[in-house]
């Protein structure tokens, strides 16, 4: 009875442990939804909201380039987003784009790992057009 | 009279009728249960007409579909004049309220031979069964799909482009059975806890629960090849919620019938069971609040939005947490137990270890997919992307293996231990070599490695097994261990095609050969719609050893939306996958292209870096003698004198417009350094030339073609794996089929 006893405390450290890597883990992905203000400050990945600022959009597609400008709806604020990539189909009609990724301060944007651009759409299913990391 | 305008009558009617027939059949059995015996052939002719109102409703749906019936919000929502007929029927669950109703048809249907295999203990069977329907059934009675326009359009919205392919005709429903399966445990297990014994139910609810995981993975598979195969995702899984909300439910189903098991084998884990049955439904009902609820609309891909029946997911869910914590509190404590006294090495012991880790992978998912939920009610709500998720799986992926390679010779005592080494060497060797293979091939992380060593001993000691069995005439009994060789299969294939999956961005200039790696790839050529195959581009990939094919990826806009949509073109080997997608396509300039300029004597135009100045008339070609000329030969050569200016030097050149016939000629008059210039028209009257200019100072643009580049290695064996768990699936049906049906025969004798 005893050698069980070892193996069942053996099972709870394992549990534990795996318990505590998932929650740094999960801490560790998280990307909050912040306003432009706390992503300029942000160190780790955020996600930003906002519209497209009427004919701020450029892309080079040389090099594909994406730099375009977001404006939040209620504050008016913006924020200038580079993404490289290519640039998601009908980038220009979007009602809203979400830009995941975090403030790269040397050029005074933000540098967008991904991008998620809402369509004006009849449909009520899939409204995203996401450029999705799939594994 | 509201109601009456309102509503397609065939359609709201039999809804209503619905309800209403299973509150007939749901009090008939509660009846039954009070001791009235005479309430039976009552309650089960309820339940046929609740069965036979919910089928005509979903008939009267197809119907309006297949008649493009725009009158009706919903067909005029979901279809139109231009989509065929199989995406018209598909149209029926593209939206909320459809993909209600058929989730409650199969429910209904779903009903008819679990009323026969419930045996004597029908009445509390199907009674909870019935409640489970209510929350669809509510659902669609406020969500009617019967509401009609007030203007009956001319034609409809039309289905969602990314849904009009031919696996949107299958997946969802086939989905569908398995979320309505969910509930055929939950039946079973409340009820017996209602009733105070809790012997039976397992053995009635193996078979079920074996049918409802073998459902919903097929669904689960199909969506995955559906994702890899069409929707130009580049994979076949992304972590969604949604495809969460299909994956918490399976993980949990595939705890349950090892729980099962071991309560049919060692009449053990009796408690564990009832809970998991609960928690099986539970996850269903989350999972549908969570996407349907418009909670992780700006989460999800496929997300629904907010109809305004939030409140009744939650009610629905809520009623069935809170019934099963109530009758779990009530009746676990009178569960008997044993105690365990296997050893820990010991086949036990290793079932319920790995189940566990099944069941952490569950609680994880949840997590994840709850993110947004739980964070808030913190200062900024956020989301966890795939990396979470595939970093938390490679530690479970590795206990799980480690875990399933002694399993098959393991016995219930712990006996015979001394010769396991034995037995597993073989399988061990096949490990070893599978990872100096690995190795080889340039994996180098020590954990991926140590990964395909546990991998391949698991799946081949478990394959050792089912061959074992298999030989002695006994198949239907190693369903489990050959589930486990497509465990080992599936692991493999999905750290191989995750992890080393190579990507690579290329922009291919048309008739350009461009290497990537060890393959040339040459974009030929754009390929326009051709009725009803979509715009198309010829991609030529030829590899080094040989092998030379044409790529056929599609990129095309959508008639509708006006969306981009790019169907990636599949080379399968057995090696690889190579998946070319097309990202941008610019169909550039062609060499010639025309400038025109239209000069008086005299003038000076410019086009790129030339120069034209228009001096005069080509004498020659006015006159009484032209004009004789011409009416002899039926040929006239008018011509001009320009003077052409580039990079400082002048060129005298005469561009000819020529009358043939009725017809005119304008031959090219060639340029010095490229380029030809045309005289297209004179007008005598203010005596002005047209002068055409082709490749001055433009540079061709050749089309170009961007692409993305996967190469997806051993990505067949997700699937492979996939089937090969499926088909232990169903032979672990037919052995526990045959178990389930003596429950009676014994029980009667």
């Amino acid at each position: 009875m005893k050698k069980k006893r070892i193996y069942y405390a053996l099972g709870a450290v394992l549990l534990l442990v795996f318990a505590g890597f998932s929650f740094s883990e999960f801490k560790e992905s998280l990307t909050p939804y912040v306003p432009y203000e706390v992503a300029l400050e942000s160190q780790r990945t955020v996600q930003v909201a906002g519209g497209l600022a009427q004919g701020s959009s450029a892309y080079d597609t040389e090099d594909q380039f994406l730099r375009f400008t977001l404006v939040d709806q209620e504050t008016a604020q913006t924020l200038r987003v580079r993404y490289h990539g290519v640039k998601p189909a009908n980038f220009e009609d979007a009602v809203s784009i979400v830009a995941i990724g975090r403030y790269d301060a040397a050029a005074s944007e933000f540098a967008a790992d991904k991008l998620l651009v809402k369509c004006p759409s009849k449909y009520q299913g899939i409204e995203d057009t996401e450029t999705k990391t799939y594994s | 009279m509201d109601f009456l305008s309102h509503h397609y009558m065939p359609g709201a009617v039999t809804i209503w009728c619905a309800l209403i027939f299973a509150l007939a059949s749901l009090w008939g059995y509660s009846q039954v249960l009070r001791g009235d015996k005479r309430a039976l052939s009552f309650a089960r002719r309820g339940y046929a007409f609740f069965a036979l109102s919910v089928v005509l409703c979903a008939a009267v749906l197809l119907l309006c579909l297949a008649r493009r019936d725009f009158r009706i919000e919903y067909v005029a929502q979901y279809s139109g004049l231009d989509l065929p007929f199989h995406f018209q029927i598909a149209a029926f669950w593209a939206g909320q309220k459809g993909s209600f109703l058929i989730w409650l048809l199969w429910g209904a249907l779903l009903g008819l031979p679990l009323r026969r295999a419930a045996g004597r203990d029908e009445a509390s069977v199907m009674g909870v069964y019935l409640l489970t329907q209510f929350g669809l059934l509510f659902i669609l009675v406020r969500e009617n799909p019967f509401i009609m326009l007030s203007e009956t359009p001319l034609d409809g919205s039309g289905l969602n482009p990314l849904l009009q392919d031919d696996w949107m005709v299958i997946h969802p429903p086939v989905m569908f059975i398995g979320y309505a399966a969910a509930a055929i445990p939950l039946a079973f297990a409340w009820a017996a806890m209602w009733r105070g014994d809790t012997d039976r139910w397992a053995t009635r609810a193996f078979p079920w629960t074996l049918g409802g995981f073998m459902v919903l993975g097929t669904a689960i598979l199909m969506g995955g090849y559906w994702a890899y195969r069409t929707l130009g995702w580049g994979g076949y899984w992304g972590w969604d919620p949604v495809e969460n909300a299909s994956l918490i439910p399976w993980l949990i189903g595939i705890v349950l019938i090892h729980g099962l098991y071991l309560e049919r084998t060692k009449n053990r884990y009796r408690r564990l069971n009832l809970v998991l049955a609960c928690l099986l439904y539970l996850s269903v009902t989350y999972g549908t609040f969570l996407t349907r609820s418009g909670v992780l609309a700006d989460f999800s891909v496929h997300s629904f939005v907010d109809l305004g029946i939030s409140r009744w997911l939650l009610l629905w869910m809520g009623f069935f947490f809170v019934g099963s914590i109530v009758l779990l509190a009530k009746q676990l404590p009178r569960v008997p137990t044993q105690v365990n006294e296997d050893p820990v090495v010991s086949r036990g012991f290793f079932v319920v270890a790995s189940t566990i880790v099944v069941g952490l992978s569950a609680v994880v998912i949840t997590f994840g997919t709850s993110a947004p939920l739980l964070t808030r009610f913190m200062e900024n709500p956020g989301q966890v992307g795939p990396e979470f998720y595939n970093r938390v799986h490679l530690p479970l992926a590795l206990v799980l293996a480690l875990l399933l390679i002694p399993l098959p010779f393991l016995t219930w005592k712990g006996t015979g231990l001394r010769e396991l080494p034995k037995k597993l060497a073989p399988s061990f060797l096949v490990g070893l070599l599978a990872t100096g293979f690995a190795a080889w091939q340039g994996v180098e992380d020590p954990f991926h490695l140590l990964l395909v060593f546990l991998a391949t001993a698991a799946l081949s000691s478990n394959l050792h097994r089912t061959v074992e069995i298999g030989r002695s005439g006994q198949l239907a009994k190693a369903g489990g261990y050959l589930s486990h060789v497509g465990v080992g299969v599936m692991i493999l294939g999905v750290l191989a095609s995750s992890a080393y999956d190579q990507s690579a961005k290329v922009t291919l200039e048309q008739e350009v050969p461009q290497r990537v790696g060890d393959l040339t790839l040459t974009f030929k050529r754009f390929i326009p719609r051709e009725g009803r195959t979509k715009e198309r581009m010829e991609v030529e990939v030829v590899s080094d050893d040989g092998l030379r094919y044409m790529a056929y990826p599609k990129l095309f806009v959508n008639d509708r939306t006006r969306q981009l949509m790019a169907n990636p073109h599949i080379r399968k080997t057995l090696a690889r996958d190579l998946y070319i997608s097309p990202i941008q396509y610019e169909p550039g300039s062609p060499p010639g292209v025309d400038q025109r300029l239209v000069l008086e004597r005299g003038e000076t135009g410019t086009v790129g870096d030339l120069e034209v100045r228009f001096v005069d008339f080509d004498a020659s070609s006015t006159g009484r003698a032209a004009m004789a000329r011409w009416s002899a030969t039926g040929r006239l050569d008018v011509g001009v004198e320009v003077e052409v200016r580039r990079g400082g030097a002048t060129t005298r050149l005469q561009p000819i417009y020529r009358l043939v016939g009725g017809g005119v000629e304008t031959p090219p008059t060639l340029l010095p350094g490229g380029g030809a210039i045309y005289m297209t028209g004179l007008n005598p009257a203010d005596e002005t030339v047209q002068l055409d200019l082709a490749g001055i100072g433009v540079k061709p643009q050749p089309a170009k073609l961007s692409i993305d580049l996967t190469r997806k290695p051993l990505i067949k064996l997700v699937w492979y794996g996939l089937y090969i768990v499926l088909a232990g699936g169903a032979l672990a049906i037919w052995q526990r089929l045959k178990a389930a049906r003596k429950v009676d025969e014994i029980a009667t004798t």
